[in-house]
């Protein structure tokens, strides 16, 4: 940089086209007016005239020096003026610029970097050596900082970008500056937040050399969803700004993904910190949703990529009309529907009404079905849930046998145990295995079975029972059917053959049911190995600035590493294990605004310092706004000598 | 902007009909021809089919019993007949220039030459119909009656502007007995129209010529670096101080007229100017005094 005073220039060379002005004013001088094209019907008496000693009319001096003017503006404004240039790392040494690399720096990402490029830049003309420590997690891990001339570190910086983890220094400051020089100067670009081992890297840098600090100017703000049988989303912001809206993306009725929803803070929400969002859709649409996005957000953090958690399955009662005549306590309908309103959206009807809606479970109490009846098989092998309950109408059927869709063969007439006429207690329920939709849960003593419809004797029952009673009979049996399954719970839906429907634990077994809807039993919060799965594939991942990126290039994740949350080699994306999938989302917790993080001994430079005042732009317009004077004052004069003849040229 | 904007044919008759208004009915003065062709409203001074006394005669073998007038032979002896004075009709053809250049006005508050030209032939047609002439335009028959205004005037407006600058009726139009009336631009070579004007002496035919200009042709009032082009295109002249060539235009200008009027006086024609900047009425009297002369 050339400076003059308190003028600074970027590209001094550029000037060197001023010596050309005064060519250029000759020029400008000797060259005649273009002549006016003029229609004339009287041309053919003028053919041959020879031409008297023509005229050259000189451009008037004041328009000579307008144009002067706006090209000398054009060749400064081009030169890069800078008025009192801030001294860039004015330090001599070797230089290290640090960046933070994790999502929270992307929304100022293109800011840091291009003040890293000319700090590198210039410590290139100055023949320093310079490192660059990328806070991504990769750099550094197990090695030294290299010091290299600076335009190699320039022309590294070049092609990277925020990466869709957290900011990670290496963890150990001291090994990985083992070969460093002596002294150096360091450039810190930060996004502001703080990160493990910060504190560590900052001692050790400050121990080394002047330490500079650039904050992220941009605001954070992330996004995050919070499971449960209502979801909602949790957006947190660094800054004291209103919140902006949320985004519900996913694919309209062609395939195409669009905007299906704007979700937007709620009145009275805190200025900054954090804020809820319902996700307060119908389900046809939130069902629709692959991911919120924070509306004019660009990084990881700020998207929420929707999996099974944000569904909310779509549950259909069917049959037993009498039920809306009896006692409602009497009905078995009644349990269900409590059991089952928080968590899923219900719909009632008969079978044939039903079906067309498309739900995700269908649940019949105490139907026998017709043998040649075919709509429902289909809906089972194409992926539904059917959930089915004995009750006293089954037990006195003798058409069990032609049921379509049971899981097990059943014994007509049922068992009663523990009544007047009966021997024995009434069986409780025997704890869960580890394996099957109910693992987990506990059966609590109090839960007891007093009549239940018993299955024949079958090498399959065994597989088929997921929950059994004391005595080891059926409880619970499933059998899968195409892409769907069929449940039976051998007991009824109401309190008159056992108190199942009236403890907790009939809600969580028909919610552990519920969820396994659809894509199979994914629906955990975490991912679990198992022993046929231990590994997670991607599916769709995303870049630090939130774009989606190529997944063939992330290996196959253990487990345990997607539950710690983004990592390297794990970034922000959508695994799948068999049939689970589940999202791996960025976005977390955020310091309060006005908290930033705590730089002892640095340097801080807030984003608003400019590094001097670029006049680049105002002399490029002053020459435009010249050019245009002279455009105007040419046409002036045309318009002048021409005269009043000029308006009847009409041609 | 080159022409005005197309006047529909019975604007421009209206117009025309304004313009015509003043003039006393043109009667073309009366040349006597050997042969009558045609009955028309000229009293030819001998008799003939008509409509005006001429004289008795008395009544020669051969002439039939419905010819003798009655009443006059009951006066005397004899027997004669009545005799009507021979009538006939002279044709007119009117000519306006289709060269592109007539398409053009040095101004936009002055018609195109064009338009300036079809209003003279227009009421020229007026007069010569009112006096029971024939008329017509170039390349069709002439004819008399009112109704052959509006035809005159759908034929003007529907002229297709000729290919280049220059234009010339065809001698196909050229018949003894008939008077020519040409109104156009003039300013291409003059020889052609010599040349036509000698064909047209050679066959007796007397006629007009009618040179309009726009002012800005007549007064070249250019300035500076100007770049001339022909209305056609077909012409251009380039110049760096159209000033200096003003006093050579002029020059120009005036010969080619001179030379104009050469040759219609020597074909017994007769030549005049008009400019677009002065009202029509002037030349209107002029066509009618040269027609009349």
């Amino acid at each position: 940089m050339l400076t003059l005073g308190p003028l600074g220039f970027a590209a001094p060379w550029v000037l060197t086209a001023l010596i050309a002005l005064p060519v250029l004013w000759l020029l400008l001088r000797a060259v005649p007016p273009a002549p006016r094209e003029v229609t004339f019907p009287g041309t053919a008496l003028l053919a041959g005239l020879p031409d008297p000693a023509p005229i050259t009319r000189r451009t008037p001096w004041w328009l000579l020096a307008l144009r002067m003017a706006a090209i000398a503006a054009l060749i400064l404004g081009l030169a890069g003026p800078v008025w009192k240039p801030a001294p860039l790392a004015t330090a001599t040494g070797p230089l290290l610029v640090v960046m933070d690399a994790g999502w929270q720096a992307a929304p100022g990402w293109t800011a840091a970097r291009a003040r890293a490029l000319a700090v590198l830049e210039q410590a290139a003309a100055d023949a320093r050596p310079a490192a660059l420590l990328l806070a991504d997690g990769q750099a550094g891990r197990g090695e030294t900082l290299p010091f290299q001339p600076a335009a190699e570190q320039a022309a590294r910086l070049r092609g990277t970008e925020p990466q869709a983890w957290e900011t990670r220094y290496p963890p150990d400051p001291s090994a990985a500056l083992a070969e460093a020089p002596e002294g150096f100067a360091t450039l810190w670009l930060s996004d502001g937040l703080d990160h493990p081992g910060r504190a560590e890297w900052l001692a050790a840098l400050s121990a080394r050399g002047p330490v500079s600090v650039v904050p992220q100017s941009a605001p954070v703000r992330s996004l995050q969803i919070e499971p449960g049988a209502a979801p909602a989303l949790t957006m947190r912001s660094t800054a004291d700004a209103p919140w902006p809206a949320v985004l519900a993306i996913g694919p309209d009725p062609q395939g195409i993904p669009r905007t299906l929803a704007r979700l937007t803070a709620p009145e009275g929400a805190p200025a900054s910190g954090e804020t809820t969002l319902p996700i307060d859709l119908p389900s046809e649409l939130r069902n629709r949703v692959t991911r919120f996005a924070i509306e004019g957000e660009a990084s990881a953090g700020a998207i929420v990529l929707a999996d099974d958690r944000v569904r909310r399955p779509k549950v259909a009662l069917a049959g037993d009309v009498r039920s809306t005549e009896g006692q409602a306590l009497l009905s078995p309908l009644h349990y269900l529907r409590q059991a089952l309103a928080q968590r899923s959206d219900l719909i009632e009807g008969t079978l044939a009404e039903v079906i067309p809606a498309a739900p995700d479970v269908i649940i019949l109490s105490d139907e026998i079905l017709e043998p040649d009846d075919s709509a429902l098989p289909e809906w089972v092998s194409d992926g539904g849930l059917l959930i089915r309950f004995a009750g006293p109408r089954m037990a006195g059927s003798d058409l069990l046998d032609l049921d379509p869709l049971l899981p097990v063969r059943l014994r007509p007439g049922g068992r009663d145990v523990g009544g007047a006429l009966s021997w024995g207690e009434p069986r409780t329920i025997q704890p869960f295995g580890p394996v099957g939709p109910f693992a987990g849960l506990t059966a609590p003593d109090d839960v007891t079975v007093r009549a239940q419809l018993m299955a024949e004797p079958d090498p399959e029952l065994t597989a088929r029972t997921i929950a059994a009673l004391s005595d080891g009979t059926p409880l619970v049996t499933r059998e899968e059917l195409g892409q769907g399954q069929v449940v039976m719970f051998h007991s009824s839906a109401s309190a008159d053959w056992s108190s199942l429907p009236i403890s907790g634990l009939f809600v969580e077994m028909l919610g552990r049911l519920v969820q396994s809807a659809g894509r199979g039993a994914a629906r955990d919060e975490t991912p679990q190995t198992t022993d046929d799965e231990p590994f997670w594939t991607a599916e769709l991942v995303l870049d630090g600035f939130g774009r989606p990126a190529d997944p063939a290039e992330i290996a196959p994740v253990a487990a345990e590493d997607l539950t710690a949350g983004p990592a390297p080699g794990a970034p922000v994306g959508i695994y799948a294990a068999g049939q689970r999938r589940i999202a791996l989302n960025a976005g977390g917790e955020l310091p309060p605004a006005g908290a930033p993080a705590a730089w002892p001994g640095a340097r801080v430079e807030q984003a608003a310092t400019q590094p001097g005042l670029s006049l680049r732009g105002w002399l490029v317009a002053l020459a435009a706004a010249l050019l245009a004077i002279d455009a105007a004052a040419s046409a002036a004069l045309a318009g002048r000598r021409g005269g009043g003849m000029a308006k009847g040229v009409l041609a | 902007m080159n022409a005005a904007s197309p006047l529909a044919a019975s604007q421009l008759r209206a117009r025309a009909e304004a313009a015509a208004a003043a003039l006393p009915a043109l009667l073309l003065s009366a040349e006597r021809l050997a042969a009558a062709l045609q009955p028309g409203a000229h009293g030819l001074r001998r008799p003939g089919v008509g409509e005006d006394f001429w004289q008795y005669r008395p009544a020669a073998p051969g002439d039939t019993m419905r010819q003798i007038d009655w009443r006059r032979s009951a006066r005397s002896d004899a027997t004669f007949v009545r005799e009507q004075e021979l009538e006939t009709a002279h044709s007119a053809i009117i000519w306006v220039s289709a060269g592109q250049g007539m398409d053009w006005t040095g101004d936009r508050s002055r018609p195109t030459k064009r338009a300036r030209a079809e209003l003279l032939a227009m009421a020229l047609t007026l007069v010569l119909l009112r006096g029971g002439e024939k008329v017509g335009v170039s390349g069709r028959p002439p004819q008399a009656g009112r109704a052959q205004a509006d035809r005159i005037a759908h034929d003007l407006l529907a002229q297709e502007p000729a290919p280049g600058d220059a234009d010339l009726p065809g001698t196909g139009d050229l018949r003894p007995l008939r008077r020519m009336i040409l109104i156009g631009d003039f300013l291409t070579d003059p020889a052609p129209v010599a040349g036509y004007l000698r064909t047209a002496a050679s066959q007796g035919i007397a006629g007009a010529l009618l040179q309009v200009l726009d002012p800005v042709e007549e007064a070249f009032p250019f300035s500076g670096a100007v770049r001339f082009r022909s209305a056609a295109g077909g012409l251009r002249h380039e110049t760096r101080n159209a000033d200096a060539l003003r006093d050579a235009y002029l020059d120009r200008l005036a010969a080619q007229r001179e030379a104009l009027e050469r040759a219609a006086s020597a074909a017994g024609w007769r030549f005049g100017t008009h400019d677009t900047g002065s009202a029509p009425g002037q030349a209107l009297l002029w066509l009618h005094g040269a027609l009349a002369g």
